[in-house]
């Protein structure tokens, strides 16, 4: 008999109260409760669902504490799923973010790997020119290695088959331009030549060599930096949305939590006729504190995500496109004044590879320049229409430092207004003059102007790391905030009803 | 009596379970539907394109035939698909079809640029033509260059972005002649009503093929390469998850060395010498 009672007492419900649940009669029945239990089996049987509803005032308080109790859990527990979610989001961009942009690298150093050896070409093995080309021989070296570090950082992100064999398949390519490098370099040395174009034997061997890198190396760079780049958007919008998704369930799980310890203070204040229980008073403000707080963390958290991946990231890695793209184009300026045959191709490709950076809509590559010439300011308000291209992008992000930016353009009208005057020189058949000018001050120019777009990635390298630590910041210490919020909760509820379910003792 | 304790847990349960169900229910809410209209999930595959353009999009009888219908297949049997349904697009149309749903990919000599990228997403490039010139035999000696256009009536289609590259970009003074589309472009060169077409070395092979198929004169494919036209898959804006996909699809494609194979099928008779490595991608975001 008693242990029938106690077995029907005890709570199922994961519900921890101090001295191992709620009170149980230690005796035999008493004569108040057998009466009402007697009444209560007296009543026509209920059916369907209300034979779930609770008809003694006891059951109706245990009911109460098991809903509480129940949907607390449920609450504890999406909470933490969110925080998760939160710190998954943060710990993979944290960590991909940078590996993602340092493979962004691979495609500039084999661009300038590419640029360095036309300039060695172009300035020939003279010795007025020996220090010239043994710099650029000494930058190629440089990025070489460079683009080898990349080039492993690469490959260890590849997720799939396709994207290792890009890999593999770029290594090899490698491989073989490095091998008609070394070939054009040595055929050169056998053949001195003053500033221009080499013997026709080194200019074959030039045009294989950066066929190459045109048509094989750099777009597989370049696709599988975007492959790579993936990874840090899809764990963006997955965890951000995650995260916001998180923030709504809590509200409206805290929302029904508190609606139903609202129902269950009203029913205690008719049927007890008391105005206020403090604890379970309290017990609706701990849970409001636990939804607000748990809420603002959470829309902070998405907001911290959404910060590092598209001020910081998305502009990192643009700038770094930026960068790659502008220093090919001006590889193409070296080329066009080594290759004559193909100045047409060279020009072309300077033009197309300048929009990609920059665009402004003209008819050609001097129309162009006059457009670039006239351009004031990169910035764009949210309202107007964005110049495209990737300058034109980063202008138009509200985030966008002001100041670097018009560093940035300002260098990149130099950068055009040198090409345009080498081109002309080059028309006017003064092709030293134009020689000069681009491997002197069009090349110092040129340098400035990739200074201030790494000053502009700084800028966003910066706001990235802030959202990164704010994002750690976070949900620091959360795993035990939620617990101990879940224990103080369900304590104040405890004190509260107890004395309560005592009176039906 | 045994009842009493019975129905005690009964109770107990009774409210856990409306209390689960409740959180259930409100958890599921927050759930959001995935992308399902997204070019990467899906079973079928319209595709938009051309159905007049020699060798590569090409309505003969009931079949599309050519280089872009060849790709359209590959990229969507690569993505899994395998019930492909053609559409016949035109050039004003594309972008609207795009938008609102009627196509699901447009593979149609499509090039992509900075004013095209603002209204419809691109993947690839899945192939990168070059502006060429297209000559009778005879004249071949005579034009190596696009500066060798100078003086020449040359044909212009409106719209088409090639007769401005020569005459604006390049500098080249050569003479206009109207025609209403590349195929008239070829009745031209053959009537000798101009003396050069100049365009994608693509279209140009296909207007080449043609002609030899056709029984006409013998004409040059002369390869020049003063532009770069990426040759994108036009996606709606937005569906990076699609444009990913087909980009993969693309990679996939090439690392089968899949592409030169169906390029000298169509366009071996030309001469064209054909790049056989992926392109550059344009990126998806």
């Amino acid at each position: 008999m008693t242990a029938v009672q106690q077995q029907g007492g005890a709570p199922p419900a994961p519900a921890p109260a101090p001295q191992g649940g709620p009170p149980v009669p230690s005796g035999g029945v008493r004569p108040g409760l057998a009466d009402v239990r007697a009444r209560a089996a007296a009543l026509p049987p209920r059916k369907g669902v209300r034979r779930a509803i609770p008809r003694t005032n006891s059951g109706r308080i245990r009911a109460f504490v098991a809903g509480v109790v129940v949907v607390l859990v449920a609450l504890l527990l999406l909470a933490w799923n969110g925080v998760d979610d939160a710190r998954t989001g943060v710990k993979v961009i944290d960590t991909a973010g940078p590996q993602v942009i340092a493979t962004g690298d691979l495609y500039f150093r084999l661009t300038d790997m590419d640029a360095q050896l036309a300039h060695a070409l172009l300035v020939g093995d003279g010795p007025a020119h020996k220090s010239d080309r043994d710099d650029a021989l000494a930058r190629y070296d440089a990025s070489r290695s460079k683009a080898d570090d990349a080039l492993i950082q690469a490959a260890r992100l590849a997720r799939d088959a396709t994207e290792r064999q890009t890999a593999r398949s770029l290594l090899d390519a490698l491989g073989r331009y490095e091998q008609l490098a070394g070939r054009a370099l040595l055929q050169d040395e056998n053949a001195p030549h003053a500033p221009g174009p080499p013997s026709g034997k080194v200019t074959a061997l030039y045009r294989t060599a950066t066929d190459m890198m045109k048509l094989e190396l750099l777009p597989q760079a370049y696709n599988l930096t975007l492959d790579n780049g993936t990874i840090v958007r899809h764990t963006y919008e997955d965890k951000r949305s995650a995260v916001l998704t998180g923030r709504t369930v809590v509200l409206v799980t805290g929302l029904v939590l508190l609606v139903l310890l609202a129902g269950f203070q009203w029913s205690m204040a008719k049927r007890f006729r008391r105005l206020l229980n403090l604890p379970l008073a309290l017990t609706t403000v701990a849970v409001l504190v636990v939804v607000a707080w748990t809420a603002a963390m959470l829309g902070s958290e998405a907001s911290a995500l959404s910060k590092a991946k598209k001020d910081g990231f998305d502009s990192i890695l643009a700038l770094a496109r930026a960068r790659a793209i502008g220093s090919s184009a001006q590889a193409d300026q070296t080329r066009f004044l080594l290759d004559p045959a193909r100045a047409d191709t060279y020009e072309q490709v300077f033009q197309s590879k300048s929009q990609t950076v920059l665009y402004l809509p003209a008819d050609n590559l001097a129309g162009y320049q006059d457009e670039v010439r006239a351009l004031k300011s990169l910035k764009t308000s949210g309202k107007q229409q964005p110049i495209l291209g990737f300058l034109g992008t980063e202008g138009h992000r509200a985030s966008s430092d002001a100041h670097a930016l018009g560093d940035v353009l300002g260098g990149f009208k130099k950068f055009q207004a040198n090409d345009r005057q080498m081109r002309d020189l080059v028309a006017a058949g003064n092709r030293t003059q134009a020689i000069s000018l681009q491997t002197g001050q069009a090349a110092t120019d040129y340098a400035a102007y990739d200074e201030s777009l790494l000053k502009l990635a700084a800028v966003h390298q910066s706001t990235f790391d802030k959202a990164m630590k704010n994002g750690k910041g976070g949900t620091a210490g959360w795993q035990y905030a939620l617990p101990i919020a879940g224990l103080v909760v369900v304590l104040l509820l405890v004190v509260g009803i107890r004395p309560r379910l005592a009176e039906y003792r | 009596m045994r009842s009493h304790p019975a129905q005690g847990r009964t109770r107990w349960f009774g409210a856990a379970a409306l209390g689960v169900a409740a959180a259930a229910a409100v958890a599921g809410c927050g759930i959001a539907g995935a992308s399902e209209s997204s070019v990467a999930h899906k079973h079928t595959l319209v595709i938009g394109v051309y159905a007049d353009q020699p060798s590569l999009g090409q309505l003969k009888g009931r079949d599309y035939q050519g280089f872009d219908i060849d790709i359209a297949r590959q990229v969507a049997h690569f993505m899994h698909v395998s019930d492909v349904r053609f559409k016949t697009i035109t050039a004003e149309k594309r972008e609207g079809w795009l938008q609102d749903g009627t196509v699901d990919l447009v593979v149609g000599s499509y090039s992509i640029t900075p004013e095209r990228k603002t209204k419809v997403l691109f993947a690839g490039p899945y192939y990168v033509a070059h502006q060429g010139i297209l000559v009778r035999a005879a004249d071949a000696a005579r034009v190596k260059t696009v500066h060798d256009l100078a003086g020449r009536k040359v044909c212009m289609v409106p719209r088409s972005v090639s007769f401005p590259r020569v005459q604006k970009e390049r500098g080249v003074p050569a003479l206009p002649v109207q025609a209403a589309g590349y195929n008239d472009c070829l009745n031209k060169l053959v009537s000798k009503e101009l003396d050069a077409v100049s365009t994608d070395d693509l279209i140009l092979a296909g207007l080449f093929a043609k002609n030899a198929a056709g029984g006409g004169p013998p004409l040059t494919l002369v390869k020049t390469s003063f532009s770069d036209e990426p040759y994108g898959i036009g996606i709606k804006q937005g569906d990076v998850d699609g444009c990913e996909a087909v980009n993969k699809a693309i990679t996939q494609m090439y690392q089968q060395n899949i592409p030169a194979k169906l390029l000298a099928n169509q366009f071996r008779s030309s001469g064209l010498v054909f790049t056989k490595t992926v392109p550059q991608f344009e990126g998806c975001e």
